[in-house]
């Protein structure tokens, strides 16, 4: 009897282990994406002609989001499916290649636009493609909040 | 064409007929493969408005097979229809229903997408979407979507539909659609059609632009 509860405990305790790991890893991602769409929002408003183009802002944007993406592939570990009230969707472990490199589009796409934009017309011919990834992505691979 | 035949769609109705076909199917491509150019789309949906209001139009001072009083049937018409399957040389009484579903559906689509944005409010946003609610935007993306499967779906049932009938009936409904003639008949809506002249449907487009884009301009204070 002890050592069943004991098992029971220690199993509760190797769950909850993984439990907390898992959320961790959604919450840490969901964390990142929301910096790349923070990052990318002052750039949308440039883009609508809402803002005035600025220099400083959009290189370290593009810097930013290009950093984030190689980071991001690293945090889709297999355990965190579910949970964490996640949008990722379970496509992404069924076509992982093309998820991740999707993300390194990404990387490469805000790399080449922070070497050729430089002025309102270049971000307006160069974010394109920035752009495109991040909703080729989410077409396929995050759940539509309604 | 060696048999004798006559006028069934004018010019115009025929133009609009495929610039429709051309406005879905680009719909589509700009969405799937211009994430990154939300113009394109904007300018496809615009396109689409202004051709669904000049056909709201044109429904009314249009060729006489145009006309929605020629074709929009009451449902004893139909039945009727379906009993003796008659000839008709513009729609017959059930296409007319499919016609006026086609026009109503992407006419819906174009207006949901003017409110519409993407999850973030990043990338592609209607011109409208920031004077309304985010949980309306919200709705009318999801709307969006769900008449996209709708259009898809009357799509196939009207390509299904006009191509079972080409084929069992021996009338050349997709020529006709394009060449604007058909064999003449004893046909149960009229013997030919009476064109709508260019002139007038060049001022019909005109209208339709203006209806379309003056007051998204006012309201949405820019187009693209
Ligand atoms: C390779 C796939 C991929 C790419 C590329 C991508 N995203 Fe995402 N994004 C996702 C997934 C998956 C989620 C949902 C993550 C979750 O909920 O666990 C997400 C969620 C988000 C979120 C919501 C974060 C939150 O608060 O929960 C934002 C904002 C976002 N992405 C912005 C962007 C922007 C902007 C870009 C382009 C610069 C981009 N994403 C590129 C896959 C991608």
């Amino acid at each position: 009897m002890k050592l069943k509860i004991a098992t029971i405990v220690g199993l509760a305790v190797a769950f909850s282990g993984v439990a907390v790991a898992q959320t961790d890893v959604i919450a840490q991602r969901k964390a990142i994406l929301k910096q790349v769409g923070e990052a990318t929002k002052p750039i949308a408003a440039m883009m609508k002609g809402e803002a005035p183009f600025d220099q400083a802002v959009v290189q370290k944007s593009l810097g930013l989001i290009a950093d984030d993406a190689k980071k991001l592939p690293a945090l889709f570990p297999a355990d965190s499916k579910t949970g964490g009230d996640t949008a990722a969707l379970p496509k992404i472990w069924e076509d992982k290649a093309k998820f991740e490199d999707l993300f390194a589009k990404l990387a490469a796409a805000a790399t080449a636009a922070q070497g050729t934009i430089k002025d309102q017309a270049s971000l307006k011919a160069n974010m394109g493609s920035v752009f495109g990834a991040c909703k080729s992505c989410h077409d396929d691979f995050r759940a539509k909040k309604s | 064409m060696k048999e004798a035949s006559v006028v069934a769609w004018d010019g115009p109705t025929r133009v609009f007929k495929w610039a429709l076909v051309f406005v879905v199917v680009d719909g589509w491509i700009s969405n799937k493969y211009g994430g990154g150019f939300p113009a394109w789309h904007k300018l496809n949906g615009y396109t689409a408005l202004v051709l669904i209001v000049f056909r709201i139009l044109w429904g009314f001072v249009g060729g006489s097979t145009a006309r929605f009083g020629s074709f929009v049937a009451m449902p004893g018409k139909v039945m009727a229809y379906l009993a003796d399957k008659k000839k008709f040389l513009g729609h017959n009484p059930l296409g007319g229903w499919m016609v006026v579903a086609l026009l109503a559906l992407v006419l819906a689509m174009a207006t949901t997408g003017l409110f519409s944005g993407d999850e973030d409010r990043l990338i592609i946003d209607g011109p409208l979407a920031k004077t309304v609610s985010d949980a309306t935007v919200e709705s009318a993306a999801l709307w969006h979507r769900r008449i996209f499967t709708a259009i898809e779906l009357f799509v196939l049932v009207h390509i299904a539909a006009n191509v079972i009938y080409a084929l069992t009936s021996r009338e050349p409904l997709i020529r006709a659609m394009i060449t604007g003639r058909k064999p003449a008949e004893d046909y149960a809506d009229m013997p030919a059609a009476e064109p709508g002249p260019w002139g007038r449907a060049l001022a019909c487009l005109a209208v339709a632009a203006f209806i379309v884009l003056a007051p998204i301009y006012i309201v949405g204070g820019r187009l693209l």
